[in-house]
Parts: structure tokens; C-alpha cells; sequence
């Protein structure tokens, strides 16, 4: 089955940059022609997973694959990993340093927001390996899902 | 796409002045403009009037399409509309003696816009402010100011067209509140009136006509500030050596400006008198898109109003200016040491207005919608594979030798067939594409 993916490099702590990838993502599905509602849902997923890798992560990958009936995107980073992903999905919770704060992020709410609008989310991560990240969205339910 | 034209509502396109060098390729929002043959052509469908690629020429080869300046005031009643920003193109000259000089050069009316900026600026805040507790308001909420904004808002984001704010652009109030005052006089006088609006871009196109009747013929045409200029300078120089008096046979509201309307005329001086204090001011073409982007993508929820102005610094730094932007500036920080930045409309007044609907605006985010989206049809999965494929091959330089701005959108018309491979010099068969490739990139 024919698919195309779209690979963009994240670079950790590049706050100037961050959301480039995601920006990209989200015209290049645009000219695809996928409905609205689910590139706003994918390109808020992007931006949260690529914010996370440039806010904990190191430097790392973000990788769009498009395909017939599916879109995924894959988010891998050589930072310091999640300890506790349970706890990391809690509403809130960050580990975000004061940098990061005074930028206004660290809220919080990357990894649920993700959760929210992926129509499923895989965490692989563990303490000095990285993380990385699937979503995966299908696109005939294309108009519900969070909002 | 029509390739083959070299005009479009706002924008011309002189073959014979092009010089080949890409710059207007580069700038185009919208991806409109292929070079073929070393000359440019603009694929009209796609053109949002800008005015980002007449900037960029530096040969003269784009032009706006504005109105010429000739014959003001010959058979018609000539008004003109004045921006604030005209009086910024003049150094130590009060804004009242710029007006002198436009009615030297035959305009029978000239009409200040500050206090139209003043009820926009209140009505905005206004609308905010009622529907801050309300769910219904998709925030942030965007200005209807530049129309180049609410044009790309259609082409490339039309989700976000519900974020325009509903109230009418300060330009409407004016010319509307100018057809109301004139339709007594112009049924008399029984002569044609032309509303000239003086523009620092050329957003507006060469003329229309405004919808509803009106005893006599009504145009609005657009002339660009650098048009008029060398003849409008010589004209103030006169006024001022004189110190001719001003008429006071106007209008009421043809008085001059104040400094809150001089600030207008610059990336932040919307927002700053609007009082709200989560808004956020953004300049630039590049810098408006990627703000777009990131509203669409959910950020800044807990904005309640962006002001964004696709030319850097503002209405200052739009293409069809006779001063330089920065120059201007300064001429603006001058006049609001001189004018202050007090508010001259009492606030009862404004708000009856708004309450019997004055600032609704007619036309809806929609119609926009079907003026200037994205016609290209949508690509097919197996294209955007070629298209990847086709890209691994292209050296990723932008170079703009093909006649298309980067390598991507050459890519995707060699797919779409409106562009062959040939045409790059890196893919042509010869000698030197052979050596490129031997030296490749990948």
C-alpha cells in the first residue's frame, strides 16, 4: 500500500525553531487534502511531541507517514527518558526546568493533549535510553475525536 | 492555475523590465509566480494582493494595479480618503498642511481617517469585552485590518476565518460615513463623485464600485502614496510658504489627525490603545503565516486578540510608501510627542452606535472564503511519493533557475505537468548537469 513519510530534525533546547516541523507537517497535509478537523488534531500532537523533545529531550527525529486510511507520526529522542510514564501522562505534572517555565511551557499537558487527539498513543521510554513516541490517527474518523 | 496571464486584480506584470533574478518568486505567499522564458509570470488564481513581489523588484518589473493620478477633480466631486500613514511620509510637516496639498492638487474633499481608527478600536474592544465570559467567541480573535491578512486567512487557513473579529474595517466606517454625508450634496450638485483612496499598498486593486444605490455615478479608485508623492510634495511646500488657511467648508470629521491614529499606522499601534491586555502585535509575512499556524494548531488559547500586518512594521512598510519605513517611524514617534495620545470621541456615542449595529460587518467570512481559497486540486497519495522521489534527486538549493521559487514547488508541478524536469539545470541532460551530479548533494 502506498504511503509517504516526511522526516524533520528536532534539536533540543532550539526554542526559536521549535514548531517549524509541525508547521511543515501541517501544510504539506493540507495540499494532501485531509480534512481540517484532523490536521488541526494531528498538528497539535506534533507540536506538543516536538516541544517535548526540545524541552526534555536531546536532539532527536519527528516523522510523518502518511498512508490510504492512516497518518502517523513518530517522535525519537536521545534525552534523559521518563522515569514514570503513568505519572508523566497525569494532567499537569512536569518536569519542566525554569527556563523551559518562564517560556511558558512546562504546563503540563504535552503528553495528555497528545492522548486527547491521537486516536492511539505508544510511550516507549525508559531512565538514560530516550523516549520515543507513536501516534497514530485514522483517517475515516476524520471530524470526530477530541476536540 | 492560469499560466498565461500577466495581470491580476492587484498586481502587473511588465515582461519587457524583467531581469530573470527570482527575487519575486521567493517572497510570494501564496506560491504564485513562475519565471518562464526570464520572464515573470504570475498564475493569477493564486494572487492575494500583498504586494510582497513589488516590494521585491528591484528591476520596476511589478506594478501595482492602481488608479493613475490624473484628472482628480476634472467633471467629478474628488475626495480623498487619507491613511495615516501619508502624513508620515512627510518630516516636520503638521498633517493639516498635508491635506492643504492634496486639495492644491484638486481634490475637493479630504477626509482624515483617526476618528474611524478611534471607533474601530473602541468597537473591537468592545465586542471583546462583552464576549469575554461568552464560550461562542473562537479566540484568539484576529484584525479584519489588513485585508492581505484576511485574504491569506482564506487562502491558506480557512478554518480560522471564524477568528476574524466581526466589526467593520476603520476604512469601511469612513467611506461609508462619507457616502452618507455626500448623498444630500451629490443628488444636488447632480456630479459624478470619485472616493480616491490613497494607499501605502495595493491591497485595495485599481477601482470598484460599492454596492447600493446612489443618486449619481460613485467609483472608488486607489492611488498608491508613491505615485502621488513628487507632485503632493510640491504641493504641501506651496501650502506651508503660503500658510493658506484651511477651508472649513467640509465636513465635521474632516479635522486632522491625533496620535493614537499616527500609531495605527505601525506593527502595534492597533493594540496599543485598545486596552486589552492579552493581545499581541505581529509583523511580516513569514512571521504572520507562522503565528497562523500556530493558532490553527491550538496555541495561544489565552490570547484575545492578534493584530498581524503581513509587511514589516506595519502599514509603514507597505510596497506602494514613497519613504522609507523606518524613516516614517520616526516621523510618526515625532507626531505623537506633538499630538498626544488622548481619545476625542466620547464613549456614549460610540456605544450607541455599536448597540443599533453600526460595526457589523456585510459581508461574511465566507464569501471571502469562495474569493480567495486554494484552488489547486488536492494531490493524490501516489503524487506526493513521486513528488518525495522527485525531490531526492533536486540539489535543495532554491536556486529559482527552473522559474519556480524552491524545490519542492517545482517538484510538485512536474508532477501536477505544468513544469519538466529539463527545466532544472541540475536534472538537464548536458555536460554540466553530469558534472553537478557527479559532485552531488546526496
Amino acid at each position: 500500500m502506498a504511503s509517504v513519510s516526511k522526516r524533520y530534525p528536532v534539536r533540543a533546547r532550539d526554542f526559536l525553531h521549535a514548531g517549524e516541523a509541525s508547521i511543515q507537517i501541517q501544510a504539506f497535509l493540507k495540499a494532501m487534502g485531509l480534512d481540517a478537523g484532523l490536521i488541526r488534531r494531528i498538528a497539535i500532537c506534533s507540536y506538543e511531541a516536538e516541544m517535548n523533545a526540545v524541552i526534555h529531550g536531546g536532539d532527536g527525529e519527528l516523522e510523518m507517514t502518511l498512508a490510504d486510511e492512516w497518518v502517523t507520526l513518530e517522535v525519537r529522542d536521545a534525552g534523559p527518558g521518563i522515569a514514570d510514564i503513568e505519572l508523566a501522562m497525569q494532567p499537569g505534572y512536569s518536569t519542566a526546568d525554569e527556563t523551559a517555565r518562564e517560556m511558558g511551557f512546562g504546563a503540563g499537558m504535552g503528553l495528555p493533549n497528545m492522548k486527547a487527539n491521537a486516536d492511539e498513543l505508544r510511550l516507549e521510554s525508559a531512565p538514560g535510553r530516550g523516549t520515543r513516541a507513536l501516534m497514530v490517527f485514522r483517517r475515516e474518523a476524520a471530524g470526530g475525536g477530541a476536540p | 492555475m492560469s499560466p498565461n496571464t500577466r495581470e491580476t486584480s492587484y498586481v502587473r506584470f511588465h515582461a519587457e523590465r524583467c531581469q530573470g533574478c527570482a527575487a519575486c518568486l521567493k517572497v510570494c505567499p501564496t506560491k504564485a509566480i513562475r519565471i518562464r522564458g526570464r520572464k515573470s509570470l504570475c498564475l493569477v488564481d493564486r494572487c492575494i494582493g500583498c504586494g510582497a513581489c513589488i516590494g521585491a523588484c528591484a528591476a520596476g518589473a511589478i506594478t501595482p494595479a492602481v488608479h493613475p493620478v490624473s484628472g482628480v477633480g476634472e467633471g467629478h466631486t474628488a475626495i480623498a480618503l487619507v491613511s495615516p500613514v501619508l502624513y508620515a511620509q512627510f518630516p516636520n510637516v503638521m498633517p493639516r498642511d498635508v491635506l492643504k496639498g492634496l486639495r492644491r492638487l484638486g481634490f475637493h474633499h479630504t477626509v482624515d481617517s483617526s476618528i474611524f481608527l478611534e471607533m474601530f478600536q473602541f468597537a473591537a474592544a468592545e465586542f471583546i469585552r462583552r464576549n469575554r465570559t461568552a464560550a461562542e467567541a473562537p479566540w484568539p480573535l484576529i484584525s479584519p485590518v489588513c485585508p492581505a491578512v484576511v485574504r491569506l486567512i482564506a487562502f491558506k487557513f480557512p478554518q480560522l476565518l471564524a477568528h476574524v473579529l466581526p466589526v467593520l474595517r476603520p476604512v469601511a466606517l469612513m467611506a461609508r460615513e462619507v457616502r452618507e454625508t455626500l448623498l444630500p450634496q451629490a443628488a444636488a450638485r447632480g456630479r459624478p463623485v470619485v472616493l480616491y483612496y490613497i494607499n501605502p499598498c495595493p491591497t485595495m486593486g485599481a477601482s470598484r464600485t460599492p454596492p447600493g444605490p446612489f443618486p449619481v455615478p460613485l467609483t472608488e479608485v486607489s492611488l498608491g502614496i508613491n505615485e502621488l508623492y513628487p507632485a503632493l510634495r510640491q504641493a504641501v511646500e506651496e501650502a506651508v510658504a503660503e500658510a493658506e488657511p484651511f477651508g472649513r467648508e467640509g465636513f465635521e470629521f474632516e479635522t486632522c489627525t491625533t496620535g493614537n491614529a499616527s500609531l495605527v499606522a505601525m506593527s502595534g499601534g492597533e493594540i496599543a490603545s485598545m486596552r486589552i491586555e492579552a493581545s499581541l502585535a505581529v509583523s511580516g509575512m513569514q512571521e504572520t503565516i507562522a503565528y497562523l499556524s500556530k493558532i490553527e494548531m491550538g496555541l495561544f488559547r489565552d490570547v484575545e486578540y492578534f493584530e498581524l500586518r503581513t509587511c514589516r512594521e506595519g502599514c509603514l512598510g507597505g510596497a506602494l510608501n514613497a519613504v522609507d519605513k523606518y524613516l516614517a517611524k520616526s516621523n510618526i514617534h515625532r507626531m505623537i510627542h506633538i499630538y498626544g495620545l488622548g481619545r476625542r470621541i466620547p464613549r456614549q456615542s460610540i456605544l450607541r452606535l455599536y448597540d443599533r449595529g453600526r460595526f457589523r460587518p456585510e459581508q461574511s467570512p465566507t464569501a471571502l472564503a469562495e474569493r480567495f481559497a486554494d484552488r489547486k486540486p488536492p494531490l493524490r497519495l501516489e503524487q506526493a511519493a513521486e513528488i518525495e522521489r522527485l525531490l531526492g534527486e533536486l540539489p535543495g538549493y532554491g536556486c529559482g533557475a527552473c522559474g519556480a521559487p524552491d524545490c519542492p514547488t517545482f517538484a510538485e508541478d512536474v508532477v501536477r505537468g505544468l513544469a519538466e524536469r529539463s527545466e532544472c539545470v541540475w536534472l538537464a541532460p548536458g555536460p554540466r548537469a553530469a558534472r553537478n551530479r557527479r559532485g552531488g548533494k546526496r
